[in-house]
């Protein structure tokens, strides 16, 4: 495959791709048909970015004595 | 408007949840949401009602969120796609990735453990592990959809260097995930 992209030039064509919404190139697309790895990349750079949109949603809660303090902030 | 000495009750925990994520220290959150209170004390008046005091009161934190990624980035820059040349480089051979850290297959369906309470605080736990630089350029990026000039301008970098930290943080984020979360088992 030395003429294709290197799995390093992969990975980060495809973290580029997901920046630019620009669709991937013909050499890094062959690359993927012949590369498991990097497909795997693909597919879970894919989901890091579902799940970041969803971050914040869940999560540790105000302490007691961080909302006593906010509280009488507010008073 | 409801009174402000409700907001505590009403919005503190889910306000302090979104910026906990955002900025991975209990501290700095609780500073922010401090802020974020008192700006919407001052600015009561002008809320007309249009969205839900819990929206508007998200859209003051995102900017006092992004104030502070620029008060960080003035007295302590991130420096220069120069002097992050090599990203990434910790996984690959020549050409390669190295065979110990080469993706592992994250089991039949990872779409559905994305969605689980544990896949949400696996990835809390990774970004928390994530240094300074890396982690602002995703929570601009990926959770807060920031335009990447604007992002690259918050954190006083070049478009470019913006792609080498958004790289990095993926990345990381993707390994530690593995290591962690979906295939701890078979990592080295």
């Amino acid at each position: 495959m030395s003429f294709l992209p290197s799995c390093r030039d992969v990975s980060k064509h495809l973290s580029a791709a997901l920046d630019s919404g620009r669709p991937l190139g013909m050499h890094v697309r062959l690359h993927l048909t012949l590369c498991e790895a990097c497909r795997r990349v693909l597919a879970q750079f894919a989901l890091i970015r579902h799940g970041a949109a969803r971050a914040g949603e869940a999560g540790p809660s105000l302490s007691d004595a961080a909302k006593g303090r906010l509280r009488r902030f507010l008073q | 408007m409801t009174e402000p000495e409700t907001w505590v009750d009403a919005y503190g925990d889910r306000l302090f949840r979104y910026a906990l994520s955002r900025v991975r220290d209990e501290g700095a959150a609780e500073d922010l949401l401090q802020e974020t209170f008192l700006a919407a004390f001052k600015s009561r008046e002008r809320f007309k009602g249009e969205s839900s005091e819990l929206t508007w009161m998200t859209g003051i934190l995102r900017n006092k969120l992004f104030e502070l990624y620029r008060r960080q980035a003035k007295e302590t820059p991130l420096g220069s796609a120069v002097e992050d040349a090599n990203p990434g480089s910790e996984f690959f051979d020549a050409r390669h990735w190295k065979p110990a850290l080469a993706p592992r297959d994250w089991g039949g369906e990872p779409a559905r453990k994305a969605e689980s309470a544990e896949f949400a605080a696996a990835l809390r736990r990774c970004l928390e592990a994530l240094s300074s630089g890396p982690a602002r350029a995703f929570v601009l990026r990926e959770m807060e959809g920031v335009a990447p000039e604007d992002a690259a301008e918050t954190l006083g970098v070049s478009p470019g260097h913006l792609a080498v930290l958004l790289y990095r943080a993926r990345m990381r984020l993707r390994r530690c995930l593995e290591k962690n979360h979906f295939a701890p088992e078979s990592v080295a």
